[in-house]
């Protein structure tokens, strides 16, 4: 559905003349008149008003009775009164009836002082009550969730919880029990309300009927400050307030910005701010001596890395992990290319794409942005699942659906969780999404051997065709949104091809000509993948997508190149590839070889513990400074909220100090100072400063800089004959996929503990009862040797003759099964333990 | 209207004229009236208070050193931690942690019981807000005023030496004393 055009009307709210856009909600729209009208379930981000609470009554000329303003649009001409006696007197009707049941517990509700309820009855209630009997009781406080606590006396039954669970996360787990008075809120069968946006409850309950386990009486609101900034943990980069007490952060809110979160935060986001006061986090640089990792002062450990990283000449190897800001990144990248003279550095855990390629998918014309994905005619999610790999943006795409009549289509090898709600779904073959993009390519334009291409991929030709056919004739805005993941082939030829089909397709449906409202929308592996891309942390480009003088290795060249004792020293920027990157054993054996590893870690992941020659601390989410830059093109700015732990420096510092050390000219003093250099560097970032970038962000493609952006590679292209994806024969190909749950910050936040994953591999009934293997059961999984035992986890909607693996799990993973020839995907057999 | 000058004049009251015997005369009479004053004073006796020994009782609505209260029957503490005086304070000089209470280790009456509970005294201003703003009568202000010491950290008073019975070391005043 087309973004509707929204024309003005006037109305009258006591007695003044208001313009406001026709269709508001009478309660929205009197804020534009500075008329406050009080509601509790009302709440624009829920979708569709309900009505339930009745607080929000007004009279309206004409209408004999009162009307609720909540649900209530304006019109044209339409008188509205708030203030007369008849308003009061419901107003204060209302607040004693849902004061009847609430019990005066405010001293010790953590609520108590931010609490609309509070207000409300300040504000427009009588003061008194007249109730004599004795209120409502329940046990109290009982536990919805690990995470949150219920109080089912305070409820006032507002609905919004509930609306939430049903309506805009569709998790469909919460609803109300009974009738009348006995009403409360919980799960269906009594099971605790465990979903990845569960957290989100809290903060709209507009009572303390919902609070949070964590921050269970940890301060009140007058001992608080809030911090904005922006969390690093995924590429949704949602803004966050940190609340701040004693210079701890004690509870993460959301900060409302449409055109990124559109004011909902994961579970991971909420809650793993807790990582960053426990004992396992590294807080001062460590050092290795007689193989154990010891404290060591910063002079020594500074001395120590420039060592190392001197002695190996220009062999040395460079990563950068999602979570590394630009400025992080850039400091990085001037100290390989300008002190150490290498260009292997890489932020891509695999695949390799020219720095033309690159700046088409990138390109400002071809860009959709996440607010695009509410307005759109049909949206392709092409080989990414969002709510692990981009949470927030799970939402974005329900809320399209639901409200506006987006058609999705979902085209992955692993089913997703928004296959309920898609018009159509399309199953690949795990690392065959080269092959499935040509055949889509095809499909589109209605030329070539859909089928053969379909066959290739492992995919349903008659599918394909429908979802060419479904892209083709849903309109002029269409959007992609696309996983870095498609990209990660070993061989560059066919990450190369695979983006050409992309391009190739996406010219098809018009998405390249610079429409609003269409476009491509990449989700990439890191947390600031979009940001490093851009700045140039990759070893075939330079800053801004130009093409450098000398192209280095790619992430994965560098792991063979450090094996085969080609690379003497790696420098791991936030990023352990042991844990999180493909291919563990090729990881773990360049590790281990490698005479020197410097790392970045906040925590000691098993790559970094095993053989890290230096550790220094990096920086928690609420201490960091700096830039990141949104998959959509935004950049936003990380605040610090908080201090750092005593002594410790932050990771750009670390960096310059190293340039300093082997004899660069560290040019920045402050973080802000290599943002300027980042800003001169890249051409469209021109002229962007802090204040430009202020709280919500700008993006660079609205900026006139913008025209600076390299021409890419645009076609037209003739595409390879991609790889065919191998036949099962008896055995399983082999997929991954890393949970939202996957993370260090997971496994240490004591609150989120219980949601660290175990390894599961998902299996299609079909293919397990051939190997007698029920649901539940422990698992072996064996490639060439190597075993992964699992649990058995059977879904009907898993594709045949593919097993599921996730990935980050330490020996568990499902990297140490995929072969070091990625090039065919890796396959498995899997037997009962 | 118009303005009427005459209205706006004050009449200025202006005592005798100085000057001669006469006013001689006024000065010394006024002399002895003031002095007659103070030596029915001396006819009084002594009204000096030799403090630290001797303490003049304080009334019972006097601001002095707080004190934190318990349930006299369970012997649970009043205090829940709600932190309501550390928001009322305009000195800035209380601090309140607060925990849940346990079935194994139950503190307070309610759900949560303050683990730490600090006022620092020299920054206090003993102005009752404090006891004003308890929704619990947990804290009220008593009638100690002795506070000095020769260390400012000592000055912040923990929960335990607030709960504790202090040391009586002033006199509260009777009933119609």
């Amino acid at each position: 559905m087309p973004r509707p055009e929204i024309e003005q009307i006037t109305f009258t709210v006591d007695g003044r003349e208001v313009e406001a856009p026709a269709g508001t909600m009478l309660a929205d729209a009197a804020k534009l008149g500075d008329v406050d009208i009080p509601v509790f379930c009302y709440e624009p981000k829920l979708g569709a008003p309900v009505g339930a609470c009745r607080m929000c009554l007004v009279e309206i000329e004409g209408i004999p009775k009162l009307q609720t303003a909540c649900s209530t649009p304006v019109r044209d001409g339409m008188v509205v009164d708030t203030q007369n006696p008849r308003v009061k007197s419901a107003q204060e009707s209302v607040v004693e009836f849902l004061l009847l049941n609430h019990p005066l517990d405010c001293p010790v509700c953590d609520k108590g002082g931010e609490c609309p309820l509070q207000d409300i009855s300040f504000g427009w209630g009588r003061g008194e009550t007249r109730f004599v009997e004795p209120k409502r009781h329940f046990q109290k406080p009982v536990e919805l969730s690990p995470l949150i606590a219920i109080d089912r006396e305070r409820c006032i039954l507002c609905y919004r919880c509930v609306r939430f669970s049903q309506e805009v996360s569709e998790d469909y787990q919460l609803i109300l029990h009974e009738r009348g008075a006995d009403t409360f809120v919980g799960t269906f069968d009594g099971h605790p309300y465990v979903a990845p946006f569960s957290g989100n409850i809290m903060e709209l309950c507009p009572v303390g009927a919902l609070t949070s386990q964590a921050y269970r009486f940890r301060a009140r609101p007058w001992d608080i400050e809030q911090s904005g900034s922006v969390c690093t943990m995924c590429p949704g980069q949602c803004n966050v307030s940190y609340t701040v007490r004693d210079d701890r952060v004690v509870r993460v809110l959301n900060r409302q910005n449409d055109a990124v979160d559109d004011g909902w935060l994961c579970d991971r986001g909420r809650f793993a701010y807790q990582s960053t006061y426990v004992d396992e986090r590294v807080t001062g640089p460590l050092v290795r001596e007689n193989g154990r990792l010891v404290e060591a002062s910063w002079d020594r450990a500074l001395a120590t890395a420039a060592k190392l990283i001197d002695a190996a000449g220009d062999r040395v190897g460079a990563l950068a992990g999602g979570s590394a800001s630009n400025e992080d990144g850039w400091l990085l990248r001037r100290l390989m290319t300008e002190v150490v003279g290498s260009r292997d550095f890489d932020s891509r855990p695999a695949g390799l794409l020219s720095a033309g390629l690159q700046a088409a998918l990138d390109a400002p014309e071809a860009q959709a942005t996440v607010e695009d994905l509410d307005w759109a005619h049909a949206v392709l999610v092409l080989d990414t699942e969002p709510v692990d790999d981009m949470p927030v943006l799970d939402l974005r795409l329900r809320k399209g659906i639901r409200r506006n009549g987006v058609r999705l289509a979902v085209a992955t090898s692993r089913p997703s969780a928004l296959d309920p709600n898609a018009e159509l779904t399309v199953r690949f073959a795990p690392g065959a999404g080269e092959a499935f993009v040509c055949a889509l390519d095809a499909a589109i334009g209605g030329v070539g051997d859909v089928t053969g291409l379909a066959a290739a991929a492992g995919a349903d030709p008659e599918a394909v065709e429908a979802l060419g056919r479904m892209l083709r004739e849903a309109g002029d805005d269409v959007i992609v949104v696309w996983g870095e993941r498609l990209t990660h082939i070993a061989d560059p030829e066919r990450a190369a091809n695979a983006a050409r089909a992309l391009l190739k397709a996406s010219g098809r449906l018009g998405l390249l000509d610079g429409r609003t409202g269409s476009g491509l929308l990449q989700v990439p592996s890191g947390g600031n993948g979009r940001g490093l891309r851009e700045i140039g942390v990759l070893p075939n480009v330079a800053p801004g997508f130009s093409e450098p003088a000398k192209v280095g290795r790619s992430s994965r060249e560098i792991a063979t190149a450090t094996s085969a004792g080609e690379l003497d020293v790696l420098h791991l920027l936030h990023v352990d590839p042991v844990a999180t990157f493909p291919d563990r054993a090729l990881w773990q054996s360049a590790l281990g070889k490698a005479r020197g590893v410097v790392a970045h870690a906040a925590f000691l992941t098993e790559g970094v513990a095993a053989h890290a020659d230096v550790v220094f601390p990096s920086e928690a989410s609420a201490e960091k400074e700096g830039t990141v830059t949104h998959p959509d093109g935004r950049l936003q700015r990380l605040r610090p909220a908080v201090g750092k732990p005593e002594g410790t420096l932050p990771t750009w510092q670390v960096l310059s100090h190293l340039i300093t050390a082997l004899g660069g000219r560290a040019t920045a003093l402050t973080s802000m100072m290599v943002t300027t250099e980042i800003t001169e560097a890249v051409p469209f970032y021109a002229g962007i400063t802090h204040d430009e970038i202020g709280g919500f962000g700008v993006r660079w493609q609205d900026r006139d800089a913008s025209e600076d952006f390299p021409a890419g590679d645009t076609g037209p292209f003739s595409l390879d004959a991609p790889v065919a994806a191998a036949s099962p024969n008896g055995a399983l190909r082999l997929g991954s996929f890393r949970s939202v749950w996957s993370s260090p910050e997971v496994r240490h936040a004591p609150a989120l503990k219980f949601l660290a994953p175990k390894q599961r591999a998902e299996l299609n009934p079909d293919d397990a009862a051939d190997r007698g293997i029920r649901h539940g059961q422990r698992v072996l999984v064996t490639a060439d040797g190597t075993v992964v035992s699992a649990t058995a986890h059977l879904r009907t909607t898993s594709p045949r003759g593919s097993v599921f693996l996730e990935t980050g799990l330490g020996d568990e993973s499902a990297s140490a099964l995929q072969s070091t020839e990625a090039t065919v995907p890796s396959m498995v057999t899997v037997e009962s333990a | 209207m118009t303005w009427n000058p005459d209205s706006d004049v004050v009449e200025v009251a202006r005592g005798p004229e100085p000057g001669g015997l006469g006013g001689a005369y006024r000065v010394f009479g006024e002399t002895l009236r003031g002095l007659k004053t103070s030596f029915m004073r001396v006819v009084e006796g002594t009204h000096t208070v030799e403090y630290p020994e001797e303490k003049i009782p304080v009334y019972p609505r006097w601001r002095g050193r707080h004190k934190l209260h318990k349930f006299e029957d369970t012997g649970l503490e009043k205090c829940v931690g709600c932190s309501l005086c550390a928001a009322a304070c305009p000195a800035d000089c209380i601090r309140v942690v607060a925990t849940e209470n346990t079935p194994e280790n139950r503190v307070s009456g309610g759900e949560r019981y303050a683990a730490v509970y600090e006022i620092n005294m020299s920054r206090c201003i003993f102005c009752g807000y404090c006891e004003i703003a308890c929704p619990f009568d947990a804290i009220t202000m008593g009638s100690d005023f002795e506070l000095a010491d020769y260390n400012r950290s000592d000055l912040i008073f923990t929960k335990e030496m607030l709960l504790a019975e202090p040391m009586v070391r002033t006199p509260l005043r009777a009933e119609g004393e």
